[in-house]
């Protein structure tokens, strides 16, 4: 699920939810109590905004197996 | 229960919808000019649109470095990607010619446009032409551009997408509708304006994917979807072009812009260069060939020719520490450095397989003039979302800044209008609430799956008829009512993505509209039953009005 927000460094600043270009995250309120969530895994660019933009660098991108990065080794010329 | 419509009518002179970079841009320029302005952005100015997280290209022409030959330099430019035939000549001139002003203002602002110290030209330019295409690192420049904006005096309201321009009984502007999104149930806004400016960027998620079952993929902004070009054309604006649309090409899967920041040689599988223009990778010219001929990837997939690459395997080591590391970063697309470490992708060793992309509107819609006012009075664009100018982000910015030069002074020469009682009003709410209060119904994701197969397969790259155009327009409009009659959303954020297909749409339309009307073969815009070039179309642009249910379609001369 992209980004991978760590529960253990997250502050719930809800920082990243405000800046994502496509609104994939959003800060959840129960009670007194906040959690800060990737709603909408499948809506999210991948652009990194969240992650570089986190003062806690409590966010990291996985890369999911349909953004593929398809690549062939060459042999070198002499 | 009806959507809610906030209390209170935002007034302001200049009204913008969208703050990327043309909409930032403008909003600086236009507060400096004393004017009082408003920025409504669906997401967050600090991080959003197709400049979101960078550029490091900025096409420019400064008489220091390039000289006195200005017509040399247009020759040239038209050579690049920032130029071409789907441009006005004198919309070329006019962004060209400021663009040494924006860079420094830029540079004023806290971008860094002499990441080495000097004024520094690389890649998108044809080797042996001048190089015009400053490298700089813009990786701070919403942030940057929003700051300036907001310390100018400029109002941005975020999480905040403008749906409809109102206008009067004579067609001029007088406000907007706008929703804001940031709770979970939408709030409706009225704007009331003396001029709007259209900035909201391309249209993509109009035509499927690299990756179909996932939509988001793609190399620009997949938040841009065709709402400036569908709210102008609802407002009886004039559209261009939108028939000549091609699309971008990048890694195949994992679909990102900026091709151009590569170093590298475009190969075949066994890592032969296969294009003309050089044959050892440089930073100082990047590799051109996508430029040129974007849909090649899948020009040679479908000839059986390919798979094609981007092959960095002869890259020196530190060229290609500067791309993956300044370069990327500057250009906001590092997540590829990023997802390269993670999967141990080792670029000395492998080459990459390029794709084209789809279709995505960059550069096919409003038709302005040079005081980049469409053909509704009050109602100007810049940047993505205008049909007549190129120059991409250099483009985008010169436009924006005209843009708000124009509407400076023409907000002195209109006089305020009530808009709480325009009709549209109460009709989108009537429309908003029927949306939001069903219970069932279909979820957004089954029109924008449908419209993207209609939009593909009856108005694709391919191959275009009358039969198939005649089919797809009325699958569209079938589909259009269906989505009318059943769209459903659960909270605010799927009542955005509903709109947004409902955008999409209503671009799709006139995209049929002028593809029928076109009838004659102009790659990318290839039809079975007219093989031939007309050359009586050389140098035109083909418009598209709507007025009532009157549609106007036309071929004008460039200018």
């Amino acid at each position: 699920m992209p980004p991978i927000i760590d529960k253990q460094k997250c502050n719930q600043c809800g920082y990243c939810a405000q800046i994502c270009p496509l609104d994939v995250i959003k800060v959840i309120k129960n009670d007194d109590k906040k959690a800060v969530i990737v709603k909408y895994p499948d809506e999210c660019w991948h652009c990194r905004a969240c992650e570089k933009d986190c003062r806690q660098h409590a966010i990291r991108m996985r890369y999911p197996l349909s953004h593929l990065m398809l690549h062939m080794d060459v042999q070198k010329e002499g | 229960m009806p959507v809610r419509i906030r209390e209170g009518i935002v007034k302001t002179d200049f009204l913008i919808a969208g703050g990327g970079i043309s909409g930032l841009q403008a909003a600086y320029t236009a507060a400096q000019k004393g004017i009082k302005v408003v920025v409504a952005e669906k997401a967050d100015t600090r991080r959003s649109g197709c400049g979101a997280n960078g550029n490091d290209h900025f096409a420019c022409y400064i008489p220091e470095c390039h000289g006195d030959d200005f017509e040399l330099v247009v020759r040239q430019m038209n050579q690049t990607i920032d130029g071409g035939p789907w441009q006005d000549p004198t919309m070329l001139r006019l962004w060209l010619s400021r663009t040494y002003e924006v860079v420094q203002l830029w540079e004023s602002l806290g971008i860094n446009m002499r990441p080495t110290g000097k004024w520094n030209f690389e890649g998108h330019s044809m080797p042996g032409n001048q190089k015009y295409h400053l490298k700089f690192d813009g990786h701070n420049q919403k942030p940057a551009l929003t700051a300036a904006a907001k310390k100018n005096g400029a109002v941005i309201m975020n999480k905040t997408l403008l749906t409809d321009v109102l206008v009067n009984s004579e067609g001029r502007v007088i406000g907007a509708i706008g929703v804001d999104i940031s709770e979970d149930e939408p709030e409706m806004v009225i704007f009331q304006a003396k001029a709007v400016l259209i900035a909201a960027g391309s249209a993509t998620r109009l035509y499927p994917g690299i990756t179909p079952a996932y939509m988001f993929n793609d190399s620009g902004c997949p938040a841009n979807t065709g709402d400036g070009h569908a709210m102008a054309y609802r407002a009886g604006a004039r559209l261009a072009n939108l028939e000549m649309a091609g699309g971008h090409a990048g890694p195949r899967y994992f679909a990102r812009g900026g091709k151009g920041t590569w170093i590298g040689l475009t190969s075949d599988i066994n890592g032969q260069c296969i294009t003309p223009y050089q044959d050892k990778p440089s930073r100082e010219n990047g590799d051109i060939a996508s430029d040129i001929w974007p849909g090649s990837y899948r020009d040679r997939m479908q000839a059986g020719t390919g798979p094609t690459y981007m092959n960095c395997t002869r890259t020196s080591d530190a060229d290609l520490d500067y791309m993956l590391h300044d370069g990327f970063v500057s250009e906001g697309i590092d997540s590829i450095t990023d997802n390269l470490e993670q999967n141990n992708i080792d670029l000395r060793k492998s080459m990459i397989e390029f794709g084209s992309y789809n279709i995505g509107l960059s550069t096919q819609g409003i038709d302005i003039d040079v005081h980049a006012m469409s053909s509704v009075p009050g109602l100007y664009a810049a940047g993505n979302v205008v049909g007549n100018v190129k120059g991409n982000l250099a483009g985008a910015a010169v436009m924006g800044m005209v843009a708000a030069e124009s509407a400076a002074e023409y907000v002195k020469t209109v006089a305020d209008e009530d808009v709480s009682d325009h009709p549209l009003i109460r009709e989108r709410q009537e429309l908003y609430s029927a949306i939001m209060d069903r219970n069932e119904g279909a979820y957004w994701k089954e029109a924008a799956s449908t419209l993207q197969n209609i939009m593909n397969d009856y108005c694709g790259l391919n191959i275009r008829s009358e039969a198939m155009l005649t089919a797809g327009l009325t699958y569209l409009r079938q589909l259009k009512k269906s989505a009318y009659d059943q769209l459903y959303a659960e909270n605010s954020h799927e009542f955005m993505r509903v709109l947004e297909v409902l955008d999409l749409m209503d671009v799709g339309e006139p995209m049929f509209l002028m593809a029928l009307n076109r009838k004659e073969t102009r790659p990318p815009h290839k039809r079975a039953d007219y093989t031939y070039t007309n050359m009586l179309l050389n140098d035109k642009f083909q418009t598209i009005e709507k007025h009532g249910d009157q549609v106007t379609l036309d071929f004008r001369k460039r200018f």
